[in-house]
């Protein structure tokens, strides 16, 4: 790394301690997470940890092959085995047992996805049985036994091959790999712009299979109580409710006899998301044994069955005029989508997609395809950044490639396209209305963060040395809190996208908050009671907050897509305003004054110009449930729901630059400098927003020169382990200075955005243009990512880096 | 098959049958009940699993049960003392270190380790040091600033007490 | 996955290669973890009842053995043999039961298609081997083109790779070790008789 000393950059926002905090200060504090101290003396309980009494394990036979005939299943001598439980295939279950996808589009071919593979294996993660036995290892031994004969078919990984008309079919009976065919945009204005354009630049990009890796496996506990019929699932999971209803289905039990619940939850990035076959089967286990039933996936488990994300092959070209005025924009885009259809899988690449390729940029034209194509790959569905990610990377690769073309300054061509600051909301050509934005504003703090004029002198003296500089920007725009529900409604979500947050005050004054979204890690258990506190006025450590359980809280819609603050956190502050409201009358009728004239300040009810006639809002609470004195209209407790349903999208935005060295001998890079300037408006905590920033940068980094699922030619998994997929280490990834503005989005009432991809839908591009910038002398105009040494070095020596 | 012995695990003595190839995670995690340490990919590379035996850090997905007999084996459990969160405990807390958690005891028991060694390490020394230690959310960057905190703590405790600093083992 | 070489014997002929790496014993000995090796017939194969009908100990190779009795074991062409291979991979020792079929055999080339399978892994494979005559020996030319399927081919390149250059290295050393001492050993005229029987 180049930076060895310490500097202010790496060291960030200081944090303290909520105790010396003002609680008029307390919302927009770096204060220390609460989650902390169980997390770090290993207290945290996480869905492996759990040990109810009784409890058996569960092992899952996947296939050997990506794609074949399932001849026969003899499952006789795992069954003859001791300690062995049960054993089960598709042909033992009696309930639905096919996963449904969750998004709808006009030309999607919905498949059936079947939570055991009946006759045929479309991908390596395909389940074939399940063993249920006293001990894990047993089980998994167990599972060994099982004798499987196949009829192994060719296979096809990549969506290309996937639509020639000779590759192999996943979905037979569909008679192609063409799950649809999606558009946005009018084709004849982009056509029309470009004809009128002086230049027209293409780039083909790949935007890579990954493996999203959350360090905790998934896992899965499901505990039945025949009596009663409850059945209780503790797993991994980031939407509770979602999961529930969808395992209700899938399962055939009771949505009302279900709880879903998230312990602690070791990272997500979108994979916990999703309905897996997994969840469905440990629950049906668990009530065919009667007793608890324990499954948590091995590394080559998660890596043969989460869902991926990315997978795209784009072209696309972008009509640009003398002047660097943008025209047109033209995107072709295949996108796999593994053997099934995931749970929101269809969003995706298309409305989490093509909706965000105008970038930060005022485009007057565009037009974008999407082909959505089956492979003999997992499932792809969202991972951190879903779409949004893919289409960042296009806009900013294909800037880059236009300011070269041209010969403009890749800054200046980015800020002549920007809008106005006061051409806010902003309407582009592919459906989107942005709340806010000052683009310029983070493009200057990034550029002076990195002394960009400076450099460019630099970068000249050094290739005269024979050393190779280069710098990258990435000024990128992402959508988060997707909403309203009706608009999501209609186009194809099968779900509605509020969020519930319920404020309830105990008789002695502290307040309880219940969320519906389900963190992982965020820190919402802080930052929720930041808010919480806020609007009550009362002091951050008698606010509690609860999440991930489906039987202690309102309906919800759980954690993803940077919803939790944006529209959880703006349920809290609504359900915090009602209960200000009802506890200002009682405090009206206490203090025998009318309630208009009752005032509320830091957790205090006054009477206007009689400051001394008051009462905090915490006494209220217990005359509240008292109930000897309060208004005859108002009903005893304190305590409120909001469901909030916001008008629009929040679209956060920023500046990432990379600094690199390249050396063209060995194609290594090294990192000089990496700047974040974000923007995702008012921020909560903002020690946890730079944790977000820096978490986001560093999977950035992983995709942009480490990462890859990589298939061979019969769809096995040659990065089946953790030794085979490069998850970044320490010492891959660098420092990173953060830094931000804040344009408060007028969207919700806490004027927040949404944080938690923004990083990894920056780095990407930001980390290639400064590759491809260092490279320039030789001619490098395209690396395909990963950058590994070997792609550098055969970039700079003019061998097919691109291939 | 099952063999019977006895391990030491944070100062006390637990008697359990093991398989043979029963691996020292596994007897911590489902015999004995210490969840701190994780399972995170049982092939050696993320390090979540980590302890200490005989105040080595070690992978323990790649220790078998049966050979940490008679060793002292330390968990995260026991790195806070009487209530009191160990320096590195607090450093990660203070320089936002962790986010899900489930790398952490793996990722504060490596550092325990090095900084027995290396007191007062650069941030490309402890980028190193964690070179076995994956850690999928916080990018590494607190991490880093929370082992030079705590490496920072623990020099003014060990001059202030004269002695080392080694909380719990 | 491909791989292919040439391995140089000196000091032999091309028909006492050929008498060698005709011989099932031979093979089996020179193939590391291969439990047995032998001729069967059409249909499924019961590897449990050929393994305990396994002989103890393996009949003479050469030199010790007769050419005679080599060739009336020889492979032939069309014939179906099968072995069982003990292979570590990682950390696991999967037993592929493999199934060969020799399906060219005409001297000096043979093309062998296989395939084997272990719990929840396998393989496919099919190889080739070319005598070439030289100044002071013979070359065997050779390649194998493999697939590898389940388990072990989640292991990743990096891991099968080395195990696959291993079996194939410790095979060639000991064909190449054994052919050599029928050249060094010519005390009973076994030269002669071996080519008398081409
Ligand atoms: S589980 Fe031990 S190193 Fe990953
Ligand atoms: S904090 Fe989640 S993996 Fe490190």
């Amino acid at each position: 790394m180049a930076t060895e000393e310490r500097r202010s950059g790496p060291d960030g926002v200081e944090t303290v301690d909520a105790d010396d905090v003002d609680a008029a200060d307390i919302l927009g504090s770096a204060i220390e997470r609460r989650e902390d101290p169980s997390l770090l003396t290993g207290d945290a309980e996480y869905t492996d940890d759990i040990q109810l009494p009784d409890s058996a394990h569960a092992a899952i036979l996947r296939s050997q092959y990506a794609h074949a005939r399932i001849e026969g299943i003899d499952t006789s001598e795992a069954e003859a085995m001791d300690d062995v439980v049960d054993v089960f295939t598709a042909e033992d279950i009696d309930v639905p047992g096919n996963l449904p996808t969750a998004w709808d589009l006009d030309t999607l071919r919905t498949v059936d996805h079947p939570v055991l593979a009946e006759d045929r294996i479309r991908y390596q993660g395909d389940a074939l049985a399940v063993v249920v036995a006293e001990e894990r290892y047993q089980a998994h031994d167990a599972v060994d036994r099982i004798d499987v004969d196949y009829d192994r078919l060719e296979a096809v990984t990549d969506p290309e091959t996937a639509l020639d008309d000779d590759a192999p079919v996943v979905h037979e009976e569909e008679g192609t790999n063409t799950a649809f065919d999606w558009e946005i945009g009018d084709a004849d204005e982009t056509d029309a712009a470009f004809a009128e354009a002086d230049h027209a630049v293409g780039i083909d990009v790949t935007n890579q299979l990954l493996i999203p890796n959350a360090m905790e496996p998934r896992a899965a506990i499901a505990d039945y109580d025949d009596s009663d019929d409850e059945l209780t699932l503790h797993m991994t999971t980031q939407n509770p409710h979602v999961h529930r209803l969808l395992l209700s289905g899938v399962i055939d039990h009771p949505e009302h006899k279900l709880r879903v619940r998230a312990p602690d939850v070791g990272g997500g990035f979108g994979s916990k998301i999703h309905h897996y076959a997994d969840e469905a089967l440990v629950a049906l286990a668990a009530k065919r044994a009667e007793r608890p039933v324990k499954w948590q996936a091995t590394r080559t488990e998660t890596y043969l069955t989460d869902a991926q994300g990315r997978g795209h092959e784009t072209h696309a070209e972008l009509a640009v005029d003398d002047d660097g005025t943008i025209r047109g924009l033209r995107v072709d885009t295949a996108a796999n989508m593994g053997a099934y259809l995931s749970t929101f899988a269809p969003a995706v690449p298309t409305y989490l997609y093509g909706t965000l390729l105008s970038g930060q940029y005022d485009i007057p034209a565009i037009h974008c395809e999407v082909s959505g194509v089956f492979t003999n790959v997992p499932p792809v569905d969202a991972y951190r950044g879903a779409g949004r990610p893919e289409a960042s990377f296009v806009v900013e690769r294909i800037v880059k490639e236009a300011a070269d073309a041209i010969g403009m300054d890749p800054t200046e061509l980015r800020r002549h396209n920007f809008p106005d600051p006061d051409e806010f909301p902003h309407a582009t050509p592919v459906a989107m209305e942005y709340d806010s934005g000052d683009y310029d504003k983070t493009l200057d703090r990034a550029l002076d963060l990195v002394d960009y004029d400076e450099f460019r002198e630099r970068q000249e003296r050094a290739r005269e040395e024979g050393r190779y500089i280069g710098v990258g920007l990435s000024c990128y725009i992402e959508a988060c809190g997707l909403a309203p529900s009706e608009l999501v409604g209609e186009l194809g979500a099968g779900a509605g996208l509020w969020e519930s947050g319920l404020v309830r005050f105990t008789p002695s004054g502290t307040v309880k908050a219940a969320v519906g979204t389900s963190g992982h890690g965020q820190g919402h258990d802080t930052t929720y009671a930041q808010v919480v506190a806020n609007e009550l006025g009362v002091d951050y450590d008698d606010v509690d907050v609860d999440e991930g359980d489906t039987d202690a809280l309102p309906q919800g819609m759980g954690t993803y897509g940077s919803r939790s603050a944006a529209v959880g956190g703006s349920a809290l502050v609504q359900s915090a305003r009602k209960v200000v409201d009802k506890a200002r009358k009682i405090a009206a009728h206490q203090l025998e004054a009318d309630p208009i004239d009752v005032e509320f300040e830091d957790g205090e009810f006054y009477v206007a110009g009689a400051p001394d006639r008051s009462m905090g809002v915490q006494d209220v609470a217990l005359e509240a449930y008292l109930a000897h004195d309060i208004p005859d209209d108002i009903e005893p407790g304190l305590e409120a729901t909001t469901f909030f349903d916001p008008d629009n999208f929040v679209f956060p935005f920023g500046t990432h630059v990379a600094v690199v060295e390249v050396d063209p001998d060995t194609g290594e890079i090294e990192f000089e400098d990496y700047v974040a300037v974000d923007d995702v408006g008012n921020q909560i905590n903002p020690k946890i927003v730079e944790g977000q920033i820096h978490g986001g940068v560093a999977q950035g980094v992983g995709q942009a020169l480490y990462e890859g699922a990589e298939y061979d030619e019969n769809g096995q998994l040659v990065t089946g382990s953790m030794q085979d997929y490069t998850v970044p280490k320490a010492e891959h990834i660098p420092d990173m200075e953060t830094d931000s503005t804040t344009t408060p989005s007028p969207v919700n009432p806490l004027g927040v955005k949404g944080v938690g991809e923004a990083g990894t839908i920056a780095a990407p591009q930001a980390v290639v243009n400064a590759v491809v910038d260092a490279l320039e002398p030789f001619g490098v105009e395209d690396i395909d990512m990963p950058l590994t040494n070997e792609r550098v070095w055969r970039a700079a020596h003019g061998n097919g880096g691109d291939s | 098959m099952e063999r019977d012995i006895t391990l030491t695990v944070n100062g006390t003595e637990h008697e359990l049958s093991v398989e043979p190839r029963t691996l020292l995670i596994h007897a911590l995690r489902d015999e004995m009940g210490y969840t701190g340490p994780n399972v995170g990919c049982e092939s050696s590379t993320c390090g979540t699993c980590t302890v200490h035996v005989d105040g080595k850090a070690v992978k323990a997905c790649t220790e078998l049960a049966v050979r940490a007999e008679g060793s002292e084996i330390t968990t995260i459990e026991a790195l806070n003392e009487d209530g009191e969160l160990h320096p590195l405990q607090e450093s990660f807390q203070e320089e936002h270190g962790l986010q899900c958690g489930y790398c952490t005891p793996g990722m504060v028991m490596t550092a325990a380790e090095f900084l027995e060694e290396e007191p007062d390490p650069d941030r490309e020394e402890i980028r190193e040091a964690l070179e076995g230690n994956l850690c999928r959310c916080t990018g590494y960057q607190n991490i880093v600033n929370a082992v030079e905190t705590g490496a920072e703590k623990m020099r003014t405790e060990t001059a202030a007490d004269g002695g080392t600093v080694e909380g719990g083992d | 996955m491909e791989f292919d070489g040439t391995v140089s014997i000196e000091g032999v002929t091309m028909d006492e290669v050929w008498l060698a790496l005709s011989d099932p014993v031979m093979i089996k000995q020179a193939l590391p973890g291969c439990q047995f090796l032998v001729e069967v017939e059409e249909g499924d194969v019961d590897f449990d009842a050929l393994a305990a009908s396994a002989p103890d100990e393996d009949p003479p190779t050469l030199p010790e053995a007769s050419p005679e009795d080599i060739a009336e074991r020889a492979f032939v062409e069309g014939g179906r043999y099968a072995a069982l291979m003990e292979i570590s991979v990682g950390s696991v020792s999967p037993s592929f039961e493999t199934v060969v079929t020799i399906e060219e055999r005409e001297f000096p080339h043979m093309y062998a298609g296989g395939e084997g399978s272990a719990s929840n892994s396998s393989f496919e494979m099919s190889s080739w081997m070319d005598l070439v005559e030289t100044e002071d020996g013979v070359d065997v030319e050779w390649g194998a083109e493999a697939d590898v399927f389940g388990r072990v081919a989640q292991m990743g390149q990096r891991v099968i790779n080395p195990v696959a250059n291993r079996v194939v290295g410790r095979f060639f050393d000991s064909v190449e070790s054994q052919i050599s001492d029928v050249s060094t050993d010519d005390s009973s005229g076994l030269r002669d008789r071996v080519s008398g029987l081409f």
